[in-house]
């Protein structure tokens, strides 16, 4: 085991893989350790989303130049993730949500996403599978949809391709720092870098101590479902000014009904259980944004992971105190942003000048007096 | 005819419509059973391949009967035939 | 709405089932029994539709003597409930949730009983998918509680004793199927029979249906399996192969048939959905049919409160259903402290005798419906392996080159098990293609994992008629 990579990357979801991906491409000996399948998790099962209109009004910039890259997937993934570029609408259907709706999208539209405030008949016009009683709607050019579930595949290949070393279904178990370097324990042969990744998604908090860093993450379990194959019903990403709903119908005809509606579990067990007054809530939400689903047959509903820090900000830039260990996620609704922000961070790690500004941990940590006999 | 109804029973016709053409039926029979019966194997075509379908597991499980009555998809193995429903040989598209 | 509460929740109104239903409530217990179909007796014991007469088969007769003693039995029977949620609530209760004819309802037990038993395996060939082709399970749907025979010059083809039996149902009706396809051989059944024999009345109903077939003078194709099937809109011709003890077709004895109807099965897979869906430990068992809990005689899985019984369990056949049923109502009302001790040892004693003496007999009919290696090696790259999204086999291989290591990766790469029969179809086969392909074992490549909704379900059936306030709409994300 005298093989020293350049970096190592502790995650394969989106973040972890986008990281690898340009660093290998920086001309780094990279490998990836995933404990599953490469973006089985958050990247692979959430609602495919590219939005504007649900994108904290600070990630509004890096959610604008993700947008990008996933419309060009295939310039520079070099492989389909099924992304549409259309309209995007966010809905208020009460006096409330019509405020909450105008003040969120001119703090969106002021920090570069082009929303516009429309009526109910302009929005009819955009969307006509709409519903009754829209007294508003967000409506902005820059969203669509990928296809989650594609997400895992086209990484792999991008990932062999640009030579990384890519370890599938071995977990890293323990994570030392050398100084200089690191060696990561696997179940099998440890791995040595000169440099980590830790992107870990909701498991974050555990590699953190690894290194002795402290950071809460919590875990949001959002529910998901799907409908069969459908007759058009619908042509653009529809949501509601709260947030808590996102409806997109796919090519082949699905209908997937998301918006974060959360479900029991733990990411210790890494199961959701689906709560079924809350499938309902978000079905009633689906059908009276887009009345025809009334008719759709659900045939799938699921749960997914999504990483929070205590300011619901990313966290993206170096350990402190730890020469060359970074850390990648708790990206709000990241799977929009994720790439862009994953790429600034490869910059920086092969000593570039991220385009944007990072985001660093040490906003967030605890000190040291705070977590004593505090362990999660 | 393909399926063979095997009593000569008293059930009670009802009259449905498949692609706009009325068809005489035993009431309560399953939708899928009277279709075989009555010649219509094919019921769909596969989304991707645009294959010809027809009900396959009758017991509800399969999803291939699964087409248009009065306006959206049911499973017509386990929808019993009654007066005046409106069929289309059409499944998810 | 607040769920109904009560002692015991059973899911599936069959031999297993019902009768855990029926045993449980004979001790006090109270008891909510669910079951999709409008009546009583799931596949083996099934109902006929409405105005049809009961059928004069020995399967009739104990359908119709369950569903006599279910009606007095004092189990609150929900037929036509399609069961869509389980769940286990933070207090360790079971939470089930329902669609049907009475809307929509939750119910809450201690304990649950999954006894939602199995569905047919069809190993794919040219033309499996062509209308005219049916499962041999289904037949026998049609012929007890449809009234209806499958075709005019019907070919019958698979594995297991079902073939004789939907054989028997239709020269019952006047109708002569044009052959008997079997994948085994006589030596086969000839090798089986001494476990066969531990049943005699079984045994005797076998030997009554091959002496019918024989009667009839329809052929029997031993050791051949259907190659082809050919047709426009619908099949119009069955082309059968020898094959040897794996399955695998051997070239150049093709014999043709030009019937209007193909029934065929090559076993059953348990429908284990609710076991797997609450996170009770699974295991491969081929012998079964599939993924099966892993439980002890009783049904009791890993998980406290949640039986298994009857072929989703794993398949042992309606005999074997029929005991686990008693024996878990038995140890429910022991468990619920309806039924002392000794009084649950002496009733259950006999029934433990039973299951030992049944054991050999599903054993063997067990043997004849496993899935077949050389069989699924045979079949063709370009035959459509999942049916609801047209996934071929050459695109499942493609996947497992492309890094698919397990069956949901799979899921993910083609759509495989997606389409709105949630991958009951397709799964077993497709799995062991996928670990053939990878020349890894069966249980390496894993299971679809089970998700709710367990059946498709209306979206408009699941909300019912709302208003915008109705909705509890959480707080929004912080901006």
């Amino acid at each position: 085991m005298s093989h020293v990579h350049d970096l190592a990357v502790i995650g394969g979801g989106l973040h972890g893989a986008t990281v690898a991906l340009f660093a290998a491409r920086g001309g780094m000996d990279v490998a990836l350790l995933e404990r599953g399948a490469l973006c089985r998790e958050a990247s692979g099962v959430n609602a495919g989303t590219l939005t504007m209109q649900m994108t904290r009004v600070v990630l509004i910039p890096y959610a604008l130049e993700g947008h990008r890259m996933w419309a060009n997937a295939p310039d520079w993934l070099g492989h389909d993730v099924g992304v549409r570029v259309c309209d995007g609408l966010s809905l208020a259907f009460t006096e409330t949500e019509e405020a909450l709706l105008s003040k969120r999208a001119a703090l969106r539209r002021e920090a570069g996403a082009p929303i516009d405030l429309i009526g109910a008949k302009k929005a009819k016009e955009i969307e006509p599978g709409l519903g009754e009683g829209v007294r508003l709607a967000g409506h902005c050019a820059v969203d669509g949809y990928a296809n989650a579930y594609l997400t895992g595949l086209a990484y792999r290949k991008a990932l062999l391709e640009a030579g990384v070393t890519l370890y599938e279904n071995r977990a890293a178990t323990g994570l030392v720092s050398e100084h200089p370097g690191f060696t990561v324990s696997t179940a099998t042969e440890p791995l040595k870098a000169r440099r980590i990744v830790l992107a870990g998604g909701v498991w974050l908090e555990a590699m953190l101590v690894w290194l002795g860093v402290k950071l809460p993450i919590k875990t949001l379990i959002n529910q998901l479902a799907v409908t069969e194959r459908l007759a058009p019903v619908m042509r653009t990403v529809v949501g509601i000014a709260s947030g808590l709903l996102s409806l997109k119908q796919f090519p082949h005809g699905t209908v997937v009904v998301g918006g974060g509606w959360q479900a029991l579990g733990d990411r210790e067990t890494g199961t959701g259980t689906l709560i079924p007054d809350r499938v309902i809530g978000n079905a009633r939400l689906a059908i009276h944004a887009i009345p025809a689903l009334a008719k759709a047959r659900l045939v799938r509903a699921w749960t997914g992971f999504e990483a929070e820090t205590a300011d619901a900000m990313p966290i993206a830039g170096p350990v402190p105190g730890i020469d060359d260990a970074f850390v990648c996620g708790s990206i709000h609704s990241g799977y929009t942003s994720g790439p862009y922000i994953a790429k600034l961070l490869a910059d920086q790690i092969l000593g570039l000048q991220p385009a944007m500004p990072l985001f660093p941990m040490d906003r967030l940590l605890v000190s040291q007096s705070q977590t004593v006999g505090n362990a999660a | 005819m393909t399926g063979k109804r095997k009593i000569t029973d008293h059930r009670v016709s009802v009259t449905i419509t498949v692609d706009d053409v009325p068809l005489s039926v035993p009431r309560g029979e399953p939708l899928a059973t009277a279709l075989w019966c009555e010649g219509h194997l094919c019921l769909r075509h596969s989304p991707n391949a645009g294959a010809p379908r027809g009900a396959f597991c009758f017991m509800g499980v399969c999803q291939e009967c699964s087409i248009e009555v009065d306006g959206h998809l049911v499973q017509t193995c386990l929808t019993p035939a009654q007066e005046g429903m409106t069929v289309r040989l059409k499944g998810a598209p | 709405m607040a769920p109904t509460l009560t002692d015991l929740i059973v899911v599936g109104a069959g031999p297993a089932g019902a009768n855990a239903a029926i045993t449980a409530c004979a001790h006090g217990v109270d008891v909510h029994l669910f079951d999709e179909a409008p009546k009583a007796g799931g596949q083996v014991w099934r109902a006929p539709v409405d105005d049809l007469p009961e059928g004069n088969t020995p399967e009739a007769h104990e359908g119709s003597a369950l569903r006599d003693c279910l009606a007095v039995s004092g189990v609150t029977v929900h037929n036509g409930q399609r069961v869509w949620s389980t769940l286990i609530k933070s207090d360790g209760e079971f939470q089930v949730d329902s669609l049907g004819p009475e809307g929509p309802m939750t119910v809450q037990a201690p304990r649950l009983v999954a006894a939602t038993g199995a569905y047919e395996r069809i190993v794919p060939f040219k033309g499996w998918t062509l209308p005219g082709v049916m499962g041999l399970a289904a037949a026998t749907v049609l012929l007890k509680s449809h009234g209806v025979v499958p075709g005019e010059r019907p070919v019958i083809a698979g594995a297991g004793p079902l073939l004789l039996a939907v054989a028997a149902g239709m020269l019952d009706a006047g109708v002569k199927p044009l052959a008997i396809i079997d994948l085994d051989s006589r030596v086969d059944w000839l090798m089986r029979l001494p476990a066969l024999l531990t049943r005699p009345n079984l045994a005797a109903r076998g030997a009554g249906w091959v002496a019918r077939v024989r009667k009839a003078g329809v052929p029997i194709l031993h050791r051949h399996a259907v190659r082809a099937v050919d047709g426009h809109d619908q099949m119009t011709r069955v082309t059968v192969s020898p094959v040897d003890a794996s399955g695998a077709f051997i070239e150049g004895n093709d014999k043709h048939f030009d019937a209007d109807a193909l029934v065929v099965g090559h076993g059953l897979t348990p429908g284990g959905d609710i076991p797997r869906l609450l996170g009770a430990r699974m295991q491969h068992d081929a012998l079964r049919g599939g993924y099966v809990p892993q439980m002890d005689v009783f049904g009791r899985t890993s998980i406290n409160g949640l039986f298994a019984i009857g072929d989703g369990a794993g398949i042992r056949g309606v005999d074997a259903a029929v005991t686990a049923g008693q024996a878990c109502g038995l140890v429910v009302a022991h468990e619920a402290d309806r039924l002392d001790t000794i009084r649950f040892e002496r009733e259950v004693a006999p029934l433990r005798k039973a299951c030992n003496r049944q054991n050999r007999f599903s054993d063997a009919i067990g043997g004849a419906m496993a899935l077949r290696s050389g069989q699924v090696a045979s079949v063709p790259k370009s035959a459509i392996v999942c049916r609801c999204e047209d996934v071929t086999r050459g695109e499942i291989e493609a996947a497992g080159d492309a890094g698919a290591s397990d069956v949901n990766q799979l899921k993910h790469f083609t759509r495989t098990g997606m389409g709105p029969c949630q991958g009951r179809m397709c799964g077993e086969v497709a799995a062991s293609l996928l670990a053939q392909h990878l020349g890894v074992e069966r249980h390496a490549v894993g299971s679809f994992t089970a998700r709710p909704p367990l059946r498709p379900v209306a979206m408009g059936e699941l909300t019912g008629s709302f208003s915008y306030d109705d909705i509890p709409i959480p707080e929004p994300a912080p901006l």
